[in-house]
């Protein structure tokens, strides 16, 4: 009744009828698969919803943070909880977009026309990262403290303007009197917003091209109505991701930061390990070559090497992938259904390699924990890790290109015997005809 | 069952918006909301899957519909959009720099240390250290006197043989060596001394210095050597220093003089 009445309240107004009519009733494609993304944006929904709540709680100045975020401990139920949720969808969060991602790489979704949101994402999960590392850096706690000092270190390696850009965020050297505020600022306002803005990009583009899918027509969207099909499906989707979290914040506890003390520059808590998402980058400053050039007399940081030009590296390969890729393949043309992994098994060897690539970098971020365990010296792991990296990266792509190529080889054999749908397609004359459609 | 499932749901998030009132255990608040969501997810995907819908409702893809050459949208149409726009434009980009610039001018980054020639070494608690006061294999953090916590001036201080310095032996009298705490590599403090073979470590990339050899990086990422505190012992018997370190603390950057 009262819905009825707010409903032709705006309709009479704004004509909104008509477009929520359209909403509803559009065809989405369906996959397992197509709810990793939703999956990310419901840990972002989590993040906005605590992360209002904790600015309310946090005080950013030096000396008033920590005992801030220590106030949320275990007696403030509420308090330890929202911050526990927060910093728990924080860590969910960039999983999920990594593991969408790909998804969206290994079954090739990524193709014209879709590069423009392959980029939104690779943004996305490059804020998400930087969003997860100021806010871990909030609470000012011995391990988080350290973590921003190394970050700062790299960020003072950037070529000529790195002082510059260290002073301008500590408000001089480090650390400096506004860092925390600044550190502030930029994770509350300035990376959520651009998430905010890009993720209403991504997702409005989605709307506009319309999902990918595995029927192979290219000339139809084949899937379920928004409503109510795709509503319930996404309230589910929304409903495992609260639950998942939830759950861990409320078992494991995550960044227990009374066990670390307060950040002093010259304390530090051994071992001192990152969150995971940053492992990979900590893990490329162990590994990385004690060499300090020098450029025209300026003495280039080794931290310079491993912190920017190999990061950079690999983000520049990710975002012309799929220029890289239409040129392998040969293929500009445009593509609205998804290959299955095997289909070009190349690539699964390309994506095999760069995440081995991570898991050995994010593996040497704890090679002192691995090499107490193991009782082996650090310096021996150090070269077992250079050497994985380098040689191991690529074995791990050619075993991943051999097995794809079987398994398309197995597809190709069974492939006629693959059930057949059949569609009905408007034609020009406004009937319908049939058409078979093979699921992939 | 749906009816149960969301009766579930309410009960489960009133128990536990009641548990957290009542300052229960996180655990018990935390999993009595995870249990109302899980209702809701079970009832949502519960009555997807019993809507028993086709999933192979259709609808047209269309292409963009691309502009033919001569009927392409362009600014330069009737004069009103020159290329001097672009210039412009770029001019506009371009002064913007100048107050951005201007933001990191703000502080002034102090060269060096608040260690001076005849400051006492003290502890972090404010206590002034004698030669004998460190023991054999013994190490701490210091500071220049009255100034405990200053920025970038954390030393640490350790005692070897008497001898047993490799380089610059006057600067360690009595065996008391002192060197920046803050890693020339990414600025970690490097926490850790093992006696055994005279090693510093950090603990953040596993860094180590040699002391013996004025703390030169001998594994690890680092390449430069911790800054040395040149020691001598004052008129009052205390450890005092001979000035600020042997050269700039903490990771470099491009500009610094290395
Ligand atoms: S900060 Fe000491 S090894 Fe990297």
């Amino acid at each position: 009744m009262i819905t009825r009445r707010v409903g032709r309240f705006f309709d009479e107004r704004l004509g909104t009828g008509a477009v929520l009519r359209a909403a509803f009733k559009k065809i989405y494609p369906d996959h397992w698969s197509f709810y990793l993304g939703e999956f990310a944006l419901y840990c972002f929904v989590l993040l906005v919803v605590t992360g209002v709540w904790l600015t309310f709680v946090y005080d950013p100045s030096t000396t008033g943070a920590y005992p801030s975020v220590l106030a949320l401990g275990r007696n403030d139920p509420i308090g330890y909880l929202i911050r526990q949720v927060h910093h728990w969808s924080a860590v969910v969060f960039v999983a999920a977009i990594i593991v969408h991602m790909a998804r969206i790489f290994f079954t090739a979704a990524f193709r014209k026309p879709r590069e423009i949101n392959w980029i939104i994402g690779i943004l996305l999960l490059v804020l998400a990262s930087l969003t997860g590392f100021t806010g871990y850096s909030l609470p000012n706690d011995a391990l988080s403290g350290t973590g921003l000092r190394i970050g700062m270190s790299v960020a003072l390696s950037m070529p000529f303007i790195g002082a510059w850009a260290s002073n301008l965020v500590n408000g001089g050297a480090y650390p400096g009197p506004l860092l925390l505020p600044h550190i502030y600022t930029i994770h509350v306002y300035f990376l959520p917003v651009l998430i905010a803005l890009l993720l209403s990009l991504h997702m409005g583009m989605l709307v506009l091209q319309k999902h990918t899918q595995f029927a192979r027509d290219e000339s139809v969207v084949v899937g379920r109505r928004f409503f109510p099909d795709y509503f319930l499906r996404t309230i589910a989707a929304f409903g495992a991701t609260v639950t998942v979290v939830v759950a861990l914040a409320a078992v494991i506890e995550i960044n227990p930061i009374e066990r670390f003390g307060e950040y002093r520059y010259w304390l530090v808590p051994n071992p001192a390990t990152p969150d995971w998402y940053a492992g990979w980058l900590d893990g490329a400053l162990r590994l990385g070559p004690a060499v300090e050039w020098r450029i025209f007399g300026h003495p280039v940081p080794a931290v310079f090497w491993p912190g920017l030009v190999l990061p950079g590296i690999a983000l520049m390969v990710i975002v012309a992938w799929p220029w890289i890729d239409a040129r392998l393949t040969r293929d500009t043309a445009y593509h609205d259904v998804l290959v299955p992994p095997s289909a070009a098994p190349w690539r699964v060897g390309v994506g095999a390699a760069l995440l081995t690539a991570g898991v050995v970098l994010t593996l040497a971020a704890t090679d002192d924990q691995q090499a107490l365990a193991l009782h082996v010296p650090i310096a021996a792991l150090v070269t077992v890790d250079r050497l994985a990296f380098a040689f191991g990266t690529i074995a791990v792509g050619l075993v991943a290109t051999v097995f794809a190529s079987n398994v398309r080889a197995r597809r190709d054999r069974h492939g006629a015997e693959s059930e057949r749908v059949i569609v009905l397609v408007r034609n020009e004359q406004g009937g319908f005809e049939e058409k078979p459609v093979r699921s992939a | 069952m749906n009816t149960t499932l969301l009766a579930t749901a309410i009960v489960a998030a009133l128990a536990s918006a009641g548990a957290a009132a009542a300052r229960a255990d996180p655990a018990v608040v935390g999993l009595l909301a995870a249990l109302a969501f899980a209702a809701i997810t079970i009832w949502a995907g519960s009555a997807a899957l019993a809507l028993r819908a086709p999933d192979d409702c259709t609808e047209p893809r269309q292409r963009p519909a691309i502009a033919q050459p001569g009927n392409e949208p362009t600014l330069t149409r009737g004069g009103v959009f020159g290329r001097i726009w672009i210039f412009a434009i770029g001019a506009f980009g371009l002064a913007t720099i100048v107050p951005i610039v201007s933001l990191g001018r703000r502080a002034r980054v102090a060269v060096g240390t608040v260690w001076t020639a005849g400051a006492r070494v003290v502890t972090e608690q404010g206590r002034p250290l004698r030669p004998d006061d460190i023991a054999l294999g013994g190490v701490t953090t210091v500071f220049p006197e009255g100034h405990v916590g200053a920025q970038d001036a954390a030393a640490l201080l350790i005692r070897v043989e008497d001898n047993a310095m490799l380089t610059n032996h006057a600067w360690a009298p009595r065996g008391n060596v002192a060197f920046s705490k803050i890693c020339t590599h990414a600025g970690c403090p490097v926490a850790i001394y093992r006696h055994a073979d005279y090693m510093l470590y950090c603990p953040c990339h596993q860094s180590q210095f040699s002391v013996l050899f004025g703390a030169r990086p001998v594994a690890g990422p680092a390449t430069r050597a911790l800054p040395q505190l040149k020691l001598a012992i004052g008129p009052d018997g205390y450890l005092v220093a001979r000035g600020d370190f042997s050269g700039p603390v903490g990771p470099d950057d491009w500009n610094r003089p290395a």
